[in-house]
């Protein structure tokens, strides 16, 4: 019998779409991460097959983790292809759960006499409960029991996710659960490897990228999101949806994403924090208002999450491919800030950020996620300790208004960056304008007072703060490290299991994850650059954007490019071979 | 209060002389003034073109976005501050070419907004292609054999996407068009205004005195404005064409279903300390 596993597991769930997939693997998550686990859940589409196939991937640790690292030890097959697909993926003593009656073959499709086949009558229980659909609670119940969790776990989480659905639902599905733990304890002759030992932490949240942006856009006080669903953002227009009431927020589905951009850019006028989120399709459309943010310096958010492109592409699968695009997207030369968060945590704290720059220096704001980052749930903790400051900049209040006399809007300044006023205030007039202007506003075309504007408004990024811009660094430190991994955006997530499985083998690598693409952090990037001879780059897309950009702003080529555009993340185990393969070879 | 004065621009105005914008302008600061309304507590939205230059030449806020895209920006400005009168105004071009979309959407929901179409069926400020509204066969620069498509009917348009008010002026009668703007801006709902803006410099065949000659006014010939079919039979007469205001009705406005800016709009909400525990415990 293998060495048993306590606190740490691998769990995939597959099954046809519309199974619950995702429903499942979410509680499922959230399950584990109630025994005090840190948790990861991400959703996946196998390319090896047509239509419908889904799969949730779970990890759990007793201590932080970021990616899915090595074999699964559970897998929840709803269907036969389940069996058929990821039986292989098992590691030594690993299980599988699925219907004995609709799946009689499961050993010869499994074809491995290494693991436990758990089959149990899966649609009969569920049916016995109240409903053959429920045959994957019974599934989940089944899991749980194998690994010795308390059923009490399982009933607490179920009775609060779907409170709404009404008691007699929760109800029948706490029972086709509880068949399902109680069948369990007879499935197995001797105990299943993993068991998952409850450990008293304080209490963590479960959330992905696209999650954590709006609990970052609510506490930075967004009151306005003007949005048109796209995969893979539409979640964003969900959530906010589901909380305009609690918290005071107007959504507005709007007719297209040109109506979203100048939607958001007219709400910003008027004084409040807006934000709209698509895709890299919808992002084209608001191409032109973009401008029009630039041009007339009004703070706006947009929250871009990259799938394959280009045109429709691959809509469910990820990239990180519109980084060049976000960067310079719309005509003409105007200040912009892109941000690409690593994490859900630091999606939580950008998009704060996002609505403080955009109002400290008013110009749009881009916080470029990607579908990964977006379905991708971790344990966050204490997000609530973490300090937030609401800074609205140079914007006037009423008082400050009431006292002004010849006020200029787009006043010159020595950071470049004027008061703000707005609509209904007095002392104010003026006119916001897609047009240049001068320091009222007034349409000109005047080549002084062009090359004026121009030079007042590209200044105005100079104002945010370096320290926020930097790079972070993980793993080995500056002076033992032989090579230096770069990443950005999600690639974050898999980059530092990527770092532990190296040190693991003794391999010291130190890695820099990019945030800010614009303003780029130029002295941070090349100063590390500068100090490593081995260098490699990770990047989600076949143009190495983000080595362009370094090339660009620093005058380091990155000599090195680790390449992934087939729609999928990057994998711990990838990255760390990739780099034993250039460096340690 | 406000006297028509105080809405007046020092700017200099670029129309041609002559230019149907003038009489819309002058019109538009006399609603304003009829209506008591203070400068800072009004916005003109336009989106690009001739007419779409008109935030500059009148006091008060202003915002002059993109072509096509003056109601959605007008949308984000009033429910931002729906205490703010918001007037949204453009060329044919503007809202019934690129913007025909947004023209659409926000006649349906019913915003406490108005909206001007100036209509001089040309692209004045590109030096005059066929515009939407210009009528089939009319010869521009980008048709010199004739506009081969029939022309779209703002008014029609409007009262088909459910306007709560329809109506249709004309530059050359101040005083009527003053009148129908600040009906409009009073009316608890969208405004729709289409209005006939002869454009002295592309479209000599469209003169003031052949607007004179085919217009009436339907307050004169009894036409009731709450009866729709009655509204699009007037819509769609070529030979004749009726000005005033073809249709209005009383429906709960888009923000009357938002109760939380009740009290008070959402640009006053406070937002230094947004606790964010119930959304958290979500995912807990
Ligand atoms: C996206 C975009 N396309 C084209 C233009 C060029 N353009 C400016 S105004 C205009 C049409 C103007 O016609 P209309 O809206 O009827 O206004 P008018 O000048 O007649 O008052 C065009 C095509 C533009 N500014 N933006
Ligand atoms: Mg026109």
């Amino acid at each position: 019998m293998p060495m048993s596993q306590v606190n740490k597991v691998n769990c995939k769930i597959g099954g046809p779409a519309g199974s619950g997939v995702a429903t499942m693997g979410a509680l499922f998550a959230k399950c584990l991460q109630q025994c005090g686990l840190y948790v990861v859940g991400t959703n996946d589409y196998p390319s090896l097959i047509k239509g419908g196939h889904n799969t949730y991937k779970i990890r759990a640790a007793p201590f932080p983790i970021t990616a899915i690292v090595g074999q699964y030890d559970l897998l929840l097959a709803l269907d036969k292809l389940t069996v058929q697909l990821h039986a292989s993926e098992l590691s030594e003593g690993g299980a599988i759960i699925y219907d004995s009656n609709k799946i009689k073959d499961a050993a010869a499709i499994a074809a491995r006499s290494d693991i436990h086949l758990v089959g149990m009558p899966l649609t009969q229980m569920a049916a016995a409960a109240g409903g053959e659909i429920m045959f994957n609670s019974v599934a989940l119940g089944a899991a749980m029991g194998l690994m010795q969790m308390d059923f009490d776990i399982i009933r607490t989480m179920m009775q609060k996710i779907w409170a709404r659905k009404g008691q007699k639902v929760v109800d029948a599905n706490i029972a086709a659960a509880l068949a399902g733990h109680q069948a369990s304890k007879s499935a197995l002759q001797q105990q299943f490897k993993v068991k998952i030992e409850f450990i008293k932490r304080p209490k963590t949240v479960f959330m992905n990228g696209n999650e954590a942006s709006v609990a970052g856009a609510i506490k930075a006080g967004c009151k306005f999101v003007a949005e048109y669903p796209m995969s893979p953002s539409s979640s964003i227009l969900h959530l906010m949806a589901g909380h305009e009431w609690d918290y005071g927020i107007i959504v507005k589905q709007t007719e297209d994403e040109i109506a979203a951009a100048n939607m958001i850019c007219g709400a910003a006028f008027a004084g409040v924090r807006a934000m709209t989120a698509t895709s890299g399709g919808g992002f084209s459309l608001m191409v032109e208002a973009l401008g029009l943010m630039g041009i007339s310096e009004t703070p706006c958010v947009i929250f871009e999450s990259q799938r394959c492109g280009p045109s429709t592409g691959l809509p469910t699968y990820t990239e990180q491919a519109d980084l060049q695009f976000v960067l310079h997207a719309s005509q003409g030369e105007f200040p912009r800030v892109v941000i690409a968060p690593g994490d859900p945590l630091e999606c939580f704290v950008e998009a704060i950020n996002a609505f403080n720059i955009a109002e400290m220096v008013q110009t749009p704001v881009i916080v470029l996620l990607d579908k990964f980052l977006s379905e991708t749930s971790l344990t966050l903790e204490n997000l609530q300790s973490i300090p937030v400051k609401i800074i609205r900049g140079k914007l006037q209040s009423d008082e400050e208004m009431q006292k002004a006399s010849s006020f200029k809007r787009y006043q010159f300044t020595p950071d470049g960056i004027s008061p703000r006023c707005i609509p209904g205030q007095q002392n104010g007039l003026h006119v916001c304008s897609s047009y240049e202007h001068d320091e009222t506003g007034y349409t000109s075309e005047a080549p002084d007072m062009r090359v004026a504007m121009i030079n007042k408004r590209a200044k105005k990024l100079e104002a945010i703060p370096q320290e926020l811009i930097a790079p972070s660094f993980h793993g080995a430190g500056e002076n033992e490290a032989d090579v230096l991994a770069v990443c950005w955006g999600s690639t974050k997530m898999p980059m530092l299991e990527a770092l532990k499985l190296l040190a693991e083998e003794g391999k010291k690598v130190r890695a820099m994850h990019i945030r800010y693409a614009s303003p780029f952090p130029s002295k941070a990037v090349a100063g590390a650059l500068s100090s490593f001879k081995k260098s490699i780059i990770f990047e989600g897309n076949s143009e190495a954007q983000m080595r362009s950009l370094i090339f660009e702003k620093t005058g380091h080529f990155i000599q090195k490019a680790y390449l992934r555009y087939d729609g999928r993340p990057f994998k711990p185990e990838e990255i760390a071979s990739a780099i034993k393969r250039e460096f340690y070879g | 209060m406000a006297s028509v004065s105080d809405f007046n621009s020092p700017h200099n105005i670029t129309w041609c002389p002559g230019c149907g914008d003038f009489g819309i302008l002058v019109a538009l600061k006399g609603a304003f003034a009829k209506l008591g309304l203070s400068p800072h507590n009004v916005v003109v939205v336009s989106g690009i073109g001739c007419g779409g230059k008109i935030p500059h030449f009148i006091r008060t806020y202003g915002f002059e976005g993109i072509h096509g895209r003056a109601l959605p920006a007008a949308t984000g400005i009033h429910l931002a501050n729906h205490e703010l009168t918001v007037v949204a105004i453009g060329g044919d071009g503007d809202g019934c070419g690129i913007g025909l979309g947004h023209f659409m959407h926000a006649m349906r929901r019913n915003l406490d907004i108005t909206y001007i179409i100036q209509d001089n069926e040309i692209y004045g400020l590109t030096v005059g292609q066929a515009s939407p509204t210009t009528k089939k066969g009319v010869i521009t620069k980008s048709t010199p054999h004739g506009t081969p498509e029939d022309p779209i009917n703002p008014p029609l348009v409007a009262l088909a996407a459910g306007a709560t008010f329809v109506a249709r002026g004309f530059s050359g009668d101040i005083p009527h068009l003053t009148d129908l703007i600040a009906k409009g801006i009073a009316h608890r709902g969208v405004a729709f205004i289409d209005v006939f803006q002869p454009c002295v410099t592309w479209r000599k065949d469209l003169p003031y005195e052949l607007y004179q000659k085919k217009i009436y006014k339907l307050e004169e010939v009894g036409h009731d404005p709450s009866d729709w079919q009655a509204a699009v039979k007037r819509a769609i007469e070529t030979e004749r064409w009726p000005i005033g205001i073809f249709y209005q009705v009383q429906k709960p406005i888009y923000t009357d279903q938002i109760p939380f800016i009740k009290d008070k709009p959402l640009v006053k909400h406070d937002i230094s300390n947004i606790d964010i525990s119930k959304y958290l415990e979500e995912f807990m």
